[in-house]
């Protein structure tokens, strides 16, 4: 349970009125858009430019103008398609979980958690569907009667799983992320001063009025898709993880993935949220809802899932020693921990492992700077992680007369950038016209910030306690 | 036909004041109307009196989903097109669930979506029918319609204004009947 004396104030600065509450958290809407905020669409846009011109030059060339070969046939794709599915994991975790336990600190944070959810999956979506090919065919990957047979597709394979449980979790947290806003549409729509904002916000907001039907109704969907989209994240990445541990790859055939991967996941998709939040409360002043605390709880549950991964790792290549196969052998210790491969292998386990330990230090979770940059370090490291998974184990398997290397093109690369400059420029567009901080659920906590008034009586129960 | 509607509002400013006034009505077994506030507050819901049966909504399309993904699954493996894969029996159950999971849950959240949006009118282009506009700001409003008021309109606003109502007027909204 949640106890303020000891993670401190939900909501800092002096005592806040539930109106200063909606002002301050919907300020950004109405203030002039600052200039930084041009100059960082300006460097996103041009980032997506060049992601659209990749994608371009790969649907017209085809799969040809990568780096990938007949051994390293999963490249760069599915590398950063990993990657992006694992941050995109964080907003319902963040969500769902601390729904779940009850943790009031959530309520500062999961707008922007699930706002990087939505975005983060839109830019791993594209991954798989270039990787296609022809990806104008892709809707052969739906399983309908067709002109084929009509055949099937392969309803045992993690590939369609895959497919199923991305599509899924996409529509899942979009709904999740706008049925959460509605409210806060409502408030804009009754609080604005422009009249354009009252109809577009008004129009967003679904005829919503905050009776007492529609909160019941409304928390009754809370509790129903809070419940069910609990198991989805920890399905999700189980089933990305499925798509290798099902292969017999050395250093993929584990049945440690799942959890390998749903944590690794976590952890990535954390580290992204730290990255947002300290921007939240450093470029719009949000630092009275978004405390040290809220930071330092973040720091603290990264700290727990970095031993988690530091044991992953280790049990891999204790493991392949153990296990006495060979190729699992060479695959660790000779194509991770040392060989062509090892700077990759040493970057994500000094970035995932080692580095959050830092955080056990009071003073480390205090420092916003620091922060900022060992977030974008786990990150990092994550992003090596699926490079090291992916390329060390394709690269040289079983047979040395396949051996290959891989090196991304640029057109690749380019690929990868675009999904950068996508996923910022989602975001800004989120800074910018959405309400950053749930407002209703802040209100609904912010009693929780202060002493209790004479008027409580003992009788009464309150929410989340 | 156009009928005007009257309404007597109980402007409140904080949970406290409006739980205390709500629970006296009750007691008096004043006829609450709607109670509009900025967040959810239990002791309202459950005071209303109004149940919601999403949740049952929600396992009976859980049940439905389940049924028919796994009753497709079958028929495309072991009717439709059986396929041998070296001896390996056509219907694959232990892999079907996978899909049954991810796909139950995708059913059951649309559903449960779409189910909310009828029964609240929460849908694109719904018109809000707003009683007091600072209801989804900071003022916690109780709305009781005068033509089924019980209780006299004096002694109301006496009690609302004895447990701190900011503010009790009457309001006539255009109802279309």
């Amino acid at each position: 349970m949640y106890k303020t004396d000891i993670r401190g104030k939900l909501i800092d600065g002096e005592e806040k009125s539930l109106s200063q509450i909606s002002q301050e958290i919907l300020a950004p809407i109405d203030a002039k858009t600052p200039r930084w905020w041009y100059g960082a669409m300006a460097i996103s846009l041009l980032m997506f430019a060049w992601g659209a011109r990749s994608i371009y030059i790969t649907l017209t060339v085809g799969i040809g103008s990568w780096g990938v070969n007949n051994t390293v046939a999963w490249g760069w794709a599915i590398i950063n398609f990993v990657w992006w599915i694992g941050i995109g994991h964080a907003g319902t975790a963040f969500s769902i979980f601390l729904l779940i336990l009850r943790q009031k600190w959530r309520t500062a944070i999961n707008r922007a958690a699930e706002a990087m959810t939505v975005v983060a999956v839109f830019c791993a979506a594209l991954f798989p569907l270039m990787h296609m090919g022809r990806s104008w065919l892709f809707f052969y990957v739906f399983p309908y009667p067709n002109t084929r047979g009509p055949l099937w597709v392969n309803f045992n394979s993690p590939l369609f799983w895959d497919f199923v449980a991305i599509s899924a979790y996409l529509l899942i947290s979009a709904s999740f992320w706008y049925f959460g806003m509605v409210p806060d549409f409502a408030t804009l729509r009754d609080t604005n001063k422009s009249k354009i904002k009252r109809a577009v916000y008004g129009f967003f907001s679904f005829g919503w009025t905050g009776s007492s039907k529609q909160w019941l109704r409304y928390e009754g969907l809370a509790f129903v898709l809070g419940g069910i989209a609990a198991v989805l994240v920890v399905s999700v990445h189980s089933i990305v993880s499925t798509d290798f541990a099902a292969s017999v790859e050395p250093g993929w055939h584990t049945t440690l993935f799942p959890p390998y991967f749903v944590v690794g996941a976590i952890f990535s998709g954390f580290a992204m949220v730290l990255t947002l939040v300290t921007l939240m409360k450093k470029l719009y002043k949000m630092g009275d809802f978004i405390t040290e605390n809220h930071v330092d709880a973040v720091a603290r549950v990264l700290v727990f899932i970095s031993l988690i991964m530091g044991t992953a790792y280790i049990t891999e290549i204790f493991i392949a020693w153990y296990s006495g196969s060979e190729y699992e052998f060479y695959t660790f210790f000779k194509n991770r921990i040392t060989g062509d491969y090892a700077f990759q292998f040493w970057a994500m386990f000094i970035c995932n492992a080692l580095l959050p330990q830092l955080f056990w230090s009071r003073k480390v979770r205090r420092n916003l700077w620091v922060v900022f940059i060992i977030s974008l370090f786990i990150n990092l490291g994550m992003w090596f992680e699926r490079f090291n998974i992916v390329i060390t184990s394709l690269s040289k398997n079983y047979l040395p007369s396949s051996w290959a290397e891989y090196h991304p093109s640029m057109v690749e690369i380019g690929f990868f950038v675009g999904t950068l400059g996508m996923f910022s420029a989602g975001v800004l567009l989120f800074f910018r016209y959405i309400p950053q901080i749930a407002i209703s659920e802040v209100k609904m906590v912010s009693k929780f910030n202060k002493q209790q008034t004479t008027h409580l009586k003992p009788g009464h129960h309150h929410d989340y306690e | 036909m156009i009928m005007n509607k009257k309404y007597l509002v109980g402007v409140f400013d904080s949970e406290h004041t409006l739980i205390d006034a709500f629970e006296k009505a009750l007691e008096k077994g004043v006829n609450i109307e709607e109670v509009y506030t900025p967040y959810p507050i239990h002791e309202i819901l459950h005071g209303m009196k109004t149940k919601t049966r999403i949740t049952y909504a929600a396992f009976f399309y859980g049940v439905m989903a389940v049924a028919l993904l796994l009753g497709g699954m079958y028929y495309a493996a072991v009717v439709d097109w059986p396929l041998h894969f070296g001896g390996k029996p056509f219907n694959t159950f232990p892999s079907f669930i996978v899909i049954t999971i991810v796909a139950t849950i995708l059913t059951v959240t649309l559903l449960t979506l779409f189910t909310f949006s009828a029964r609240s009118k929460i849908y694109p282009g719904s018109k809000a029918e707003i009683i007091d506009v600072r209801a989804t700001d900071d003022k916690f409003i109780i709305l009781l319609d005068q033509d089924k008021m019980n209780v006299g309109k004096p002694e109301i606003t006496e009690l609302f204004e004895s447990f701190g109502a900011s503010e009790v007027y009457e309001k006539e909204t255009e109802k279309t009947a």
